[in-house]
């Protein structure tokens, strides 16, 4: 299938939806594994005490793509990039929805790739857009098409 | 003039290095180059706008674009909006005889890149389909280059009486000022560069062994 067709078929529309809990004592640790010293990220009594801006990358989805999308090989991760909208508190319960949001190819020397982006937006309980996790998934083509 | 010609930073989906560390870098390691130009993949990123750190670091930073042929991948000079609506930058899948005849329509020059590298490089399609009229200009020196991909691009260069210029293809900050292209005159924009390229007196430059 043409990466146009597939872009207008399932671009931007929401095909996952997750509740998630913000543990204080995995904010901890992500911000341990992270090397932070910072005590916003490392002491849970300091007042802006917050995960680091990456912690929602450890939120996946039930799925990574639509249900009806088709198979073109195997995926592999390809990097994921975060945008932080707004601080993470401990004990906040977030909502992720996920979509598509980009579908492009490349060549390169091992022939020509598929990438799929795939996008969670996660809200609060009063609905504001706390972060944004992009996950970038490559296809190679199979040999022959 | 030095320019390094062949350099993405991360308006590419690939590229790791900003512009401003890129300048920062050359200035740091006391690169010899005098500017260098961003050539990011399938686009022509008209939006920013490095004039300030140019300035700030007394730096050439000049824009391009590396776009995808039925060739392999090619670099082009003096993109002009006029340029931009001719074809679809993000196709992969460009007739190269077409992005020529464009390119050389709307005042920019095309520099099939990297030519000696598997898939993505012209060699092996010339060798299975012939050589594309119009190309007069190949980069024979790429700093991302593996084994013999550079010799066979300038055995190429050689057969068909092809220019040669050289570029880093520098994706992160280090990677920067390996391969370059010696002007003789001083190159103040995208115009000026790609009549320098068109006037053919340049040399490519490879640093690439002392790195």
């Amino acid at each position: 299938m043409e990466v146009e067709e597939l872009k207008k078929k399932f671009l931007n529309r929401d095909f996952d939806e997750r509740s998630f809990e913000v543990r204080q004592d995995a904010m901890l640790e992500f911000a341990a594994a992270c090397g932070e010293t910072a005590p916003r990220f490392t002491d849970p009594s300091d007042p802006d005490f917050r995960a680091p801006p990456t912690f929602c990358a450890c939120f996946h989805g039930r799925r990574m793509l639509p249900g009806d999308f088709p198979s073109l090989g195997i995926p592999l991760d390809a990097g994921k990039c975060v945008m932080p909208q707004r601080p993470i508190r401990a004990g906040i319960p977030l909502v992720g929805r996920s979509h598509l949001h980009d579908i492009y190819e490349k060549t390169g020397r091992t022939g020509r790739m598929i990438f799929l982006v795939s996008r969670m937006e996660l809200y609060d309980p009063q609905q504001n857009l706390v972060s944004i996790v992009d996950s970038r998934l490559v296809i190679r083509e199979r040999p022959g098409e | 003039m030095i320019l390094d010609l062949h350099n993405h930073s991360i308006r590419s989906d690939d590229g790791r290095a900003k512009v401003e560390n890129y300048c920062q870098w050359i200035r740091k390691r006391e690169i010899p180059i005098d500017g260098f130009v961003l050539t990011e993949h399938r686009q022509f990123d008209s939006a920013s706008d490095y004039s300030a750190l140019a300035r700030e670091h007394g730096l050439t930073i000049l824009k391009g674009s590396e776009v995808e042929t039925d060739y392999g991948h090619v670099l082009l000079f003096g993109v002009s909006p006029a340029l931009l609506g001719r074809f679809d930058f993000g196709s992969v899948r460009l007739p190269l005889a077409q992005v020529i005849e464009q390119a050389e329509r709307h005042g920019a020059v095309a520099v099939p890149c990297h030519p000696g590298r598997t898939r993505v490089g012209m060699c092996a399609h010339v060798a299975e389909r012939g050589p594309v009229d119009g190309v007069r200009i190949v980069e024979i020196y790429n700093g991302g280059s593996r084994g013999s991909e550079d010799e066979t691009a300038r055995a190429l260069a050689e057969r068909y009486g092809y220019r040669g210029t050289g570029g880093s293809d520098a994706h992160i900050v280090s990677h920067i000022g390996r391969c370059a292209t010696r002007f003789p005159g001083a190159i103040h924009d995208e115009a000026g560069l790609a009549e320098a390229l068109r006037a053919g007196e340049f040399e490519a430059i490879s640093w690439k062994s002392k790195s």
